[in-house]
């Protein structure tokens, strides 16, 4: 059975359908890539998943249960837990604060003191050495790592990554992909990842979801995707095909 | 700056704080306190007990009210009836004030969806509200006219004692709300609530709960203050300037710090002990003007100021 399901999901801002009946599986130990052009309700569907806001219709299952409408704090209890597109790392607390957070919150699939787990997700994203460090301190490559210790630290089942890849150099994006496999592969996280990042995408998602003005134009393996003409049209360009033919 | 998390106590923090508060506790034995300073401290202490527990609404969660007069009263009103209705120690009857306290701010769960400048406005209007049903209800506060208390005797000189304990208290339980996991979250929901509850923190639930718990140790405050004055009348124990006065001695000493308050405090009452018996009229004014001083130049108020200083200083830069 899939760990996480959508039924005809759609969220309306306005005369906007942002997401419009996405109908997502992801299956247990899997890694999904979602893509799309720009302002495709890539992430308003996570919102919607991730409960940070209610959908105007449709319906999310965990495990074949309805979770939609529930709210996010709930969610991240169940196991379900977000990242965010540009990094919202409390200012106020140090980075193992921030994990901390995190940590108190990993109801039931965790175990140890909070402290411990949180110095455990800090020495697994690499973030150890500056545990004590202010996020403001951090690089753009630290504070996109916070923000996944943070959100592995509530040990979800099934983690949502909102483009935590763009904006870092070809090095630095290379040592994350490496370490969202290891979460799947180490810890048996499922993953649906947003990107932008192509050979990130193609070579981490076992599926690939393509959005386009809110609705799913394409599903199947990344080679599939990458050669359907219609997301080479909406997202991908000629050019992209051409270099992947 | 770096910080780990949940530091224990440290040893020289610790011992500051059974000096100082032993040294209050004995000072009335060894020196001649005049009737006056004796007082003026018990008041102080009062003073600063309601703002620490003010700032872990307004400076820990980041939730500002205007409306803390509310539960001051409440508290007040519930100790006077009970010691009006018969023979109860005191101090259970500031509890059962302080309790009825923290139920009432309770009722506020409706505006703690409101943040910021919104939570704040609703609260003045909560506030009001309350100031108005108790000035109305006659029956409970006595209206305009007030309630008299039994007298006890030495009870106003006992209240010294009484206020520190209180103080010692609440400045113990800010220092562990602050390194707490409770702390933690207060402070996440304070800079990013729904970055907050994407983590799994439920930030209505911990709003009331803190809500709630300054509200009691305001309501207590109230409770003692009762005692204190032997009278007490709702438009003055509700009156708006008592709900700015918790801003005004946060903000003074430092908004979200852990001490701060308690310094804001002490500043406050001596200022307006000075400044009321000097410019009666203007009392109010200046302090507005300070605040405003404060949030343009010290948003840290006193804490911050000393932070400047001490970071000036030789041996911190050596340090650094
Ligand atoms: N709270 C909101 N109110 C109104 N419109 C919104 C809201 N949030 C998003 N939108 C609109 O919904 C559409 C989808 O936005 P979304 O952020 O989900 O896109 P995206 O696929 O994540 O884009 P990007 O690749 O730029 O991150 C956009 O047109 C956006 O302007
Ligand atoms: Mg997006």
């Amino acid at each position: 059975m899939a760990i996480l399901e959508t039924r005809a999901l759609s969220k309306q801002f306005g005369g906007l359908r942002a997401v419009d009946r996405v109908d997502l599986v992801l299956e247990p130990g899997q890694i999904l890539g979602v893509i799309g052009p720009n302002g495709a309700g890539k992430t308003t569907l996570f919102s919607l998943i991730a409960g940070s806001q209610a959908p105007s219709s449709g319906e999310v299952l965990l495990d074949g249960r309805r979770v939609d409408g529930k709210p996010a704090y709930k969610l991240v209890r169940a196991g379900v837990v977000r990242t965010h597109q540009i990094v919202r790392p409390f200012p106020n607390l140090s980075v193992a604060e921030n994990v901390a957070v995190g940590a108190m919150h990993a109801a039931g699939r965790a175990h140890g003191p909070v402290r411990d787990r949180a110095v455990e997700v800090l020495e697994f994203v690499g973030l150890a050495e500056r545990a004590r460090a202010m996020p403001g301190t951090l690089t753009l490559a630290g504070r996109k790592r916070l923000e996944l210790a943070r959100a592995l630290a509530t040990a979800p089942r099934v983690l949502l990554l909102d483009e935590v890849i763009a904006g870092l150099n070809p090095s630095e994006a290379q040592a994350l992909a490496a370490l969202i496999r290891r979460i799947r592969d180490e810890r048996g996280v499922s993953i649906i990842m947003i990107e932008h990042v192509m050979p990130a995408v193609m070579s981490l998602s076992d599926r690939v979801l393509v959005l386009d003005q809110g609705r799913m134009i394409a599903e199947g393996s990344p080679e599939e995707v990458v050669r359907n003409q219609a997301v080479v049209d909406a997202y991908l360009g000629e050019s992209h095909r051409k270099a992947s033919a | 700056m770096s910080r780990g998390f949940r530091p224990p106590a440290p040893p020289r923090l610790l011992l500051g704080y059974g000096i100082v508060v032993a040294g209050l506790a004995a000072l009335p034995w060894f020196t001649e306190l005049t009737v006056y300073s004796h007082n003026l401290m018990t008041l102080a202490f009062l003073s600063i007990a309601g703002a620490l527990a003010w700032n872990w609404m307004g400076g820990f969660l980041g939730q500002v009210s205007f409306g803390h007069a509310a539960m001051f009263g409440v508290g007040g009103f519930v100790a006077a009836r009970i010691l009006l209705a018969g023979p109860v120690p005191a101090p259970l009857a500031w509890l059962a004030g302080g309790l009825a306290a923290g139920v009432f701010a309770l009722g506020a769960h409706p505006t703690l969806r409101l943040r910021g400048p919104y939570f704040s406005i609703a609260t003045i209007g909560m506030g009001e509200a309350t100031r108005l049903l108790f000035t109305y209800w006659e029956d409970f506060t006595g209206g305009s006219s007030g309630l008299s208390l039994p007298i006890q005797t030495d009870m106003k000189h006992h209240l010294y004692w009484w206020g520190l304990g209180l103080v010692a208290l609440v400045a113990a339980a800010s220092w562990l709300i602050r390194h707490s996991a409770l702390g933690l979250q207060l402070l996440a929901i304070k800079a990013d609530v729904d970055a907050a509850a994407d983590l799994g923190v439920s930030a209505t639930f911990y709003q009331d709960l803190v809500f709630a718990l300054s509200g009691a140790v305001v309501g207590v405050t109230g409770g003692m203050w009762a005692s204190y004055f032997s009278f007490i009348e709702p438009n003055d124990m509700f009156g708006f300037d008592r709900s700015i006065a918790f801003v005004l001695m946060a903000v003074i000493g430092g908004v979200g710090t852990v001490l701060g308050p308690l310094l804001g405090a002490v500043v406050f009452v001596l200022l307006r002990q000075y400044l009321l018996a000097s410019y009666p009229q203007l009392y109010l004014g200046l302090y507005g003007l300070l605040l405003i001083f404060i949030i343009l130049f010290e948003p840290l108020g006193l804490t911050g100021l000393w932070l400047r200083l001490w970071r000036r200083l030789p041996w911190a830069r050596a340090e650094a």
